[in-house]
């Protein structure tokens, strides 16, 4: 039983981190109509500004990673305003092509400005006998506690805001229909360029929370970027929380199948397993079917 | 009256010019009408580049570099029928090409000659490809695109992992490959080798693609009702797209394992499946040509010029890729071949001295 509570919280983990990628993804998706390659990499980017910051400079965790957030934000905005907002009648695959081209250009810029040496990224609150504590008999560290808080908080008040703002109430307009919510006033620029930069930033937290498992380098990413996507198809593009659920449900599968079946098949086994869903259920889990007009 | 009024005299010098005139407008309808001359002097083109490595006129190291233009011009050919003619996204792409490597070399060492290995790889290859065609009847645009992403992840996992079939991190080494049991070929006749392929590849797909089947696959990227309206059979042409971009990608595998005769887990990931996408979209979608002129600009450019330009600083030579990627992208969206169509304009407009400078941005918007 322990040992099931402990991979349950282990999935916990590194679930928060696929969710806040996949939240990214999704955002991006229903603004800009694009599958956003770069997301991980971008995050990469910002991990690097704090890592650099705190090997450098010697500064606290936490003061770099309110700086990291800034700077991904920036990003962000900087990422639509020059690439995204002029391309905007370029087709959705065009628009993957940019990202992709975004991707080119953040491998080139990290060695250029930071080295090509992986970095090291301590955890927020460092992990030792004395900062841990036991739930029903599985242990788990404070800082585990705190990356899932933090996540769950920050997705918690992304949804608040979606729900019960104005802008919230903007971005999901746009999401549905962009052409007629032009028309109706809503400053879509604006919410894209804000969605951009809400996913720079919350690509940035997952990175800087999965860092400290190796370090910082150009392709620490790539798996969580994959993990994202399947998490947004398994829950399905049509809404926001669908795939912050598929990234829980996919982390927590791995996991399990690691420690029950096979830890060298696993992830063949949980895509497998998420091909097969797709084929009986082809929007997701809470996806609604799209009506197409002929 | 008006044809007199129109017809200049002719004079000394255009009498003496006819017969030239004349048969260069032969010459140019010839090749204009038939595509496969087109294809075959670009073949013979290519095919001249061991030679200019033999004289030293370019490096050694040069020729590896254009095989694999070659060969990725041949995946991204598949791609492109997929992509641009069906409207059907796959993110699998480079997980067939691996496993095209893989099998041939695999069959090959089971003690099969050359091309039965081919033949068994393709089969294996279209089975997969069938199956991935079977599941696109039910999932569609995005879905599709990340469920073909998780077989790609499932094909490099099995690379990394499945040590009978590929040896995980060790690589398999191959040999030059022997045609027919007679003919063993060597460095520069593979590299002929594979420029015969990618030019029999591009007939295939101007045939098809000129076809009803091609006709068929575009009518089902516009709308699948209208397509089923007009009696195409979705699920056949849906099969076939994805059989067909399939074994372009096998094909493209088996050439990259006889030329390079090493192949390795790591090379088959999703960065090779997008820099595949944006050799079709950079190059141009629906275009032979342009596909080739994609691939050139996607991995020659850097390779070629940009790595020498810059080979003090690490990593500008990628920031000028990514750029060039993005900038093609966002003015001309349709593919840099259409570049050559907008010169061709503005020079007929230049002949007919309409020629202005005003920026022409409005240009492709019909194409």
């Amino acid at each position: 039983m322990s040992v099931f509570i402990s991979l349950v919280l282990r999935s916990l983990e590194t679930g928060s981190v696929y969710a806040l990628a996949a939240l990214g993804v999704v955002l991006i998706f229903r603004t800009s109509k694009t599958t956003n390659f770069a997301q991980g990499a971008i995050g990469t980017l910002n991990a690097f500004v704090a890592a650099t910051i705190l090997v450098k400079w010697g500064w606290s965790i936490w003061v770099v990673v309110p700086i990291a957030m800034i700077t991904a934000i920036i990003t962000g905005f900087i990422i639509d305003t020059i690439f995204i907002r002029p391309a905007s009648k370029v087709g959705s695959t065009g628009k993957q092509i940019i990202t992709l081209g975004l991707i080119i250009v953040i491998i080139g810029i990290i060695p250029m400005i930071f080295g090509v040496e992986p970095i090291p990224m301590p955890r927020f609150i460092a992990f030792t006998d004395a900062t841990q504590i036991s739930i029903l008999g599985a242990s788990i560290g404070y800082n585990a506690i705190f990356t899932i808080g933090l996540s769950v908080l920050l997705m918690g008040g992304a949804f608040w805001f979606l729900k019960y703002t104005d802008w919230g109430l903007a971005i999901r307009v746009t999401a549905s229909n962009e052409v007629a919510s032009k028309l109706m006033g809503v400053p879509t620029k604006k919410v894209t360029m804000m969605s951009w930069a809400t996913a720079a930033a919350f690509g940035t937290l997952a990175a800087i929370i999965i860092a400290p498992q190796s370090a910082v380098d150009i392709n620490m990413m790539n798996d969580v970027q994959i993990n994202a996507f399947f998490a947004c198809v398994l829950g399905g593009f049509q809404t926001f929380y669908g795939p912050v659920i598929g990234a829980y449900i996919i982390s927590l599968s791995k996991n399990l199948t690691a420690y029950y079946i096979t830890s060298t098949w696993n992830t063949v086994i949980v895509y497998v397993v998420i091909m097969i869903f797709l084929f009986f259920k082809p929007v997701g889990l809470v996806g609604k079917k799209i009506v197409k007009k002929v | 009256m008006e044809n007199i009024k129109n017809n200049k005299t002719p004079n000394f010098f255009s009498k003496l010019l006819k017969p030239i005139t004349i048969a260069s407008k032969y010459m140019k309808n010839k090749l204009e009408k038939s595509m496969y001359s087109r294809f075959v002097l670009f073949g013979v083109l290519i095919s001249l580049v061991p030679v200019l490595s033999n004289l030293d006129i370019i490096r050694y190291s040069t020729v590896s570099l254009i095989a694999y233009i070659v060969i990725f011009t041949i995946v991204a050919l598949g791609l492109n029928i997929l992509l641009g003619f069906s409207g059907l996204m796959s993110l699998g792409t480079a997980g067939f090409v691996g496993f095209g490597a893989y099998g041939v070399v695999y069959f090959s060492a089971l003690g099969l000659p050359y091309e039965l290995a081919i033949i068994t790889t393709l089969l294996f290859s279209s089975l997969i490809g069938l199956f991935i065609g079977l599941f696109s009847l039910k999932v569609e645009g995005v879905y599709l695109a990340i469920a073909t992403l998780a077989l790609g992840e499932i094909f490099s996992q099995v690379f990394r992992r499945v040590v009978w079939f590929t040896n995980a991190f060790g690589g398999v080494h191959y040999e030059y490959p022997t045609l027919f049991g007679l003919i063993q070929l060597n460095r520069n006749w593979t590299f002929v080798f594979l420029v015969v392929v990618m030019v029999i590849m591009m007939i295939v797909m101007y045939n098809l693609t000129n076809s009803k089947t091609g006709r068929a696959f575009m009518a089902m990227s516009r709308s699948n009702s209208s397509a089923q309206a007009m009696g195409v059979s979705i699920a056949k042409y849906r099969l076939l797209s994805f059989l067909i971009a399939t074994l372009y990608a096998t094909i493209g595998g088996i050439l990259f394992a006889s030329f390079y005769r090493y192949v390795q887990p790591l090379d088959w990931n999703l960065m090779l499946t997008l820099l595949i996408l944006a050799m079709v979209v950079v190059g141009g979608i629906k275009s032979i040509f342009g596909t080739f002129l994609g691939v050139f600009v996607i991995y020659g450019v850097p390779s070629l010029w940009l790595e020498d330009l810059f080979t003090g600083v690490y990593g500008v030579a990628y920031i000028f890729s990514g750029v060039l990627i993005i900038v093609v992208i966002m003015y001309y969206p349709h593919g840099i071949i259409y570049i050559i169509q907008d010169i061709k304009k503005l020079y007929h407009k230049y002949k007919n001295g309409e020629f202005k400078f005003q920026k022409n941005k409005e240009v492709n918007k019909d194409v």
